[in-house]
């Protein structure tokens, strides 16, 4: 009876899961510092910091990749943010006609894979000299993103009614200076969550970066696909370590700013999964 | 066929080490009658009406219907129909299957539930809807269906949780005569919760008052205006007047003056109140020169601030006494209308 | 409405209908045009449906559209099974902690899942490692083999670790809310454990739950990198299949590749009406 028992169990589960969740990690923490690990094993019998090495190799391949990967998921999270911020205040904050469609039009690349679109425009980039750059790459990123961000910020401008804005308009700020002063610090938290989304997404990218980057843009993603599909465990944890480090670090940061209770506050976490 | 319930000793904390949100509540609740849990927002109202439902264990104390405890009975073999202070209906069925809930749960045969919903709608003037889904009904049709569903279930005990402080006021206090209305005709023993005091007067037989979850008093509304338990008591149902003074051999000697009283008080400390409605503007016994320092219209009635010499007093009078600030009048202080609290 | 607003809402909307217009659709026409033999960079100008109908045709299409349906059906709805089960074990435990637990996995690329688990359930993995510990095998070949294999558990196994928490969240979000609420009252008008899941819980969190299925399902058809780092050689999921054709030398083959590429956008784009066709549903309650 009442609330006691109910919440013992869930807390038992609570710790199964976590248990399960955490499963996968256990393999790639042991790998990345192991140096022999023979089946049948449980434990490596020597650890190495071979994995460590490669990483941190000076001008290495990783160094490359990493920046290659920062540097295009930094500007595809800010181009998206800048496109999917007026279409967020468009979808959330008025009604129109047409609305359904453009909201379905908007949402399909998160359900339609962008795999199919990109071999589709791969030709026109070779012919404008976008495929093999990384501006080409940025750019068919922004295919995944754009529908996050835009979907993210239509849900926050969602929440606000305008009565903030128009007690300012009331109090002598202009249209402009009402935006500025008002809408933006309300909205901000919600325009940092979508960005940094769209960094994960673009982040997580293997296939649309391989099809337009054409092997000349290296990113992480795709040494850590090469070392997965070869036969160096150590290597491939040592990757996906680095690799997996700025979810984390999204997470930390998105459950510190957002309310998980607020039944709005995972939605945009909640369709990550989908992109990445 | 009505049960009488009783709290003895009942205690809730939610955390562990928190306050209790209901501390060793006993009242009972006779066959029949309506009683209203009556406090301000966070009182423990709610949650005492909930651990009579079976929906929070208390962690002390006892509940028990017709002498027998309930305490090892689940929510759902209680017979204690809730209502909530939002209507729930269930969202993926008519009005009718909502209504007829509680009876397919217990099993009831489909013709004599048909017959029992179609009456329940039918108290609660709502049979013609009996087809539409929630989604379609407005708040307080929706809350009128809320009734039905429980009431058609037959409970041993109605329990309702501040059900009509969504609805808008006129709605409101049409609501109020049928829940009393149907309360009285099922004669079933209800609970009523409500932080409003008007609502509670007007639907309860008995309220308690409860503050920061201890029962303050547990009475008849009359006696929460005649005689309040305490000053906080008096002060929640709207009395303003209060004269500190000592009593001795039935009069009181206060700021304003010497004061009798038509009933023996204790001698000592005491806080006198009388309620602004009982004011007289006419000369006698208890009576003081005043001045009008301030006037409220207020429609039915006008709020007057006086001026005595030692104390300040708030009178409520009818608005064909007109009176105007800085006037100069007599008050007096019927000694039937005070009443006496210890200090 | 005033003019003034529709100009300020097409204004709004430009960006970000420019970009999923020429970059998205554009892409999908592209594939259209190509997938009906119109490639002039090879010299080909005549437009007929023979892609199709050698893909249509096709033995290999065939397996491969039946794999992907599997698997996509399989982890969804695994998926679907746990993550309720999962949510209404929890749903009493602390927001903050099962938020962590559930969004962890959420946002983990999809990449690292697969290696994780990959070195979890291989054939010298954490799990035979464990099963020979405990004497239930010799050699890692004695293993039961699930990478690379014809069941693509490999797969499944992936998307279930990713997706089961995406539904749960859905589902416990529901079950907090009104959900809650709503068994609350069934259990003061007599409904017993089973009858409050199965006459309001349930009904009540189902549209949450088939919305939420249709996104995994979506996305488990038409996704590319695990199927191609764990899935077997032949046949092959859709995507690889399209990926593979694309890649081969013959540019004759690129309208096959894009003619599959169309089926895979056709049937998602299917679904992702069904999925907004709901939502309104919802919407209007």
């Amino acid at each position: 009876m009442g609330k006691r028992p109910g919440r013992r169990r869930a807390n038992a589960g609570i710790v199964v899961v976590a248990a399960l969740v955490a499963l996968p990690f256990v393999p790639l923490f042991l790998w990345t510092f192991a140096g022999e690990w023979r089946f049948p094993d449980l434990l490596p019998s020597e650890w190495s910091p071979r994995g460590i090495h490669y990483l941190l190799e000076p001008g290495g391949r990783v160094f490359e990749a990493s920046a290659n990967s920062l540097l295009i998921a930094g500007a595809v999270a800010l181009a998206s943010v800048a496109v999917g911020l007026p279409a967020g205040m468009a979808l959330g904050g008025y009604a129109f006609r047409l609305k359904g469609l453009v909201v379905f039009f908007i949402l399909l690349p998160i359900l339609v894979p962008p795999l199919a679109s990109t071999m589709g425009i791969h030709l026109t980039f070779i012919r404008l000299g976008l495929a093999d750059t990384a501006f080409g790459v940025f750019l068919v990123h922004l295919v995944p993103t754009v529908p996050y961000t835009a979907i993210i910020l239509a849900s926050v401008f969602a929440d606000r009614t305008g009565e903030l804005e128009s007690a300012a308009r009331t109090l002598g700020a202009s249209a402009w200076q009402a935006f500025r002063h008002v809408t933006l610090p309300g909205v901000a938290p919600g325009v940092a969550v979508a960005g940094l989304f769209a960094f994960l997404i673009s982040w997580s990218q293997y296939i649309l970066t391989v099809l337009i980057g054409g092997g000349q843009v290296v990113t992480l993603p795709m040494l850590l696909f090469s070392a997965a599909s070869g036969n160096d465990p150590v290597i491939t944890s040592a990757l996906a370590l680095v690799f997996v480090a700025p979810a984390v670090l999204v997470l930390v940061v998105a459950l510190r700013y957002l309310k998980p209770e607020a039944p709005d506050g995972g939605k945009g976490l909640v369709g990550l999964g989908k992109a990445s | 066929m009505s049960v009488r319930l009783e709290l003895e000793g009942v205690s809730h904390r939610y955390a562990r080490d928190g306050d209790p949100a209901l501390a060793d509540l006993s009242i009972s609740v006779e066959p029949g009658e309506l009683v209203a849990l009556l406090g301000p927002s966070g009182c423990g109202k709610t949650t005492a009406l909930k651990v009579v439902a079976g929906l929070l264990a208390p962690t002390a104390g006892d509940v028990r219907v017709d002498g027998r405890s309930v305490l090892g009975t689940p929510p759902e073999r209680r017979r204690a129909a809730m209502v909530f202070q939002k209507p729930l209906l269930f969202p993926h069925m008519d009005v009718a299957a909502n209504v007829g809930f509680g009876l397919r749960m217990r099993g009831a045969p489909k013709k004599d539930s048909a017959s029992r919903v179609r009456e329940a709608l039918r108290q609660v003037q709502m049979e013609s809807l009996a087809n539409r889904r929630p989604g379609e009904l407005s708040g307080g049709q929706q809350q009128r269906v809320a009734l039905a569903r429980a009431l058609v279930t037959d409970p041993q005990l109605l329990l309702m949780d501040e059900p009509l402080s969504a609805l808008d006021a006129n709605l409101r206090s049409e609501m109020r005569d049928l829940v009393k209305q149907l309360q009285r005709d099922g004669g079933v023993t209800a609970v009523f919760v409500t932080h409003d005091q008007e609502e509670a007067v007007v639907l309860a037989d008995r309220i308690a008052l409860l503050f920061d979850g201890v029962l303050q008093m547990y009475d008849r509304p009359q006696a929460f205006y005649d005689r309040p338990a305490s000053r906080a008591v008096a002060g929640f149902f709207g009395a303003t007047n209060f004269l500190e003074g000592r009593a001795a051999n039935g009069t009181v000697r206060t700021p304003l003056g010497k004061l009798r009283l038509a009933r023996p008080a204790p001698t000592g400390d005491v806080v006198l109140t009388i309620r602004p409605e009982a004011l007289r503007l006419e000369g006698g016994e208890n009576s003081f020169a005043a001045r009008i320092a301030s006037a409220t219209y207020l429609g039915t009635q006008v709020d007057y601030t006086l001026e005595t010499g030692g104390a300040r007093l708030r009178a409520a009078l009818p608005p064909h006494v007109r009176l105007g600030v800085g006037e100069e009048v007599t008050v007096r202080l019927p000694p039937e209308s005070l009443w006496t609290l210890e200090r | 409405m005033t003019l003034g607003d529709r100009t300020k809402i097409v204004l709004l909307l430009a960006p970000a209908l420019l970009v999923i217009g020429v970059l998205f659709s554009g892409g999908l026409a592209a594939a259209l045009v190509q997938s009906l033999g119109y490639l002039p960079a090879i010299g080909r100008t005549e437009v007929s449906f023979a892609a199709y109908r050698e893909v249509l045709g096709s033995r290999d299409f065939l397996d491969s559209l039946i794999l992907t349906l599997y698997v996509a059906g399989a982890s969804t709805g695994i998926s679907t099974v746990l993550a309720v089960l999962a949510a209404l074990s929890l749903r009493r435990s602390s927001g903050r902690v099962s938020a962590v637990v559930f969004q962890l996995p959420i946002t983990i690329p999809h990449l690292v899942a697969a290696v994780g688990i990959a070195l979890v359930v291989s054939q010298t993995g954490l799990g035979a490692r464990l099963a020979a510990a405990l004497g239930l095998i010799g050699e890692p070949r004695e293993f039961p083999a699930l990478l690379y294999d014809r069941y693509s558990i490999g797969i499944i196994l992936t998307y279930v670790w990713k997706e089961v928490p995406f539904i749960a969240l859905v589902v416990l979000a529901a079950l907090r809310g009104v959900a809650g609420e709503l068994e609350e009252v069934a259990r003061t008008l007599g409904a017993s454990a089973w009858q409050r899941f199965w006459y309001v819980i349930f009904p009540v969190i189902a549209p949450g739950v088939v919305a939420a299925s249709l996104i995994v399902f979506a996305f488990t058809f038409g996704a590319f990198e695990i199927p191609y780092l764990l899935g077997q050689t032949y046949p092959t999921i859709l995507p690889v299949m399209a990926y593979n054709e694309y890649r081969a030398l013959d540019l004759g083959a690129r309208p096959v590749a894009m003619a599959i590429n169309v089926l895979i956008a056709v049937i998602t784009a299917a679904i992702a009406a069904a999925y907004l066709r709901l939502g309104r549903d919802l919407g209007r309650g």
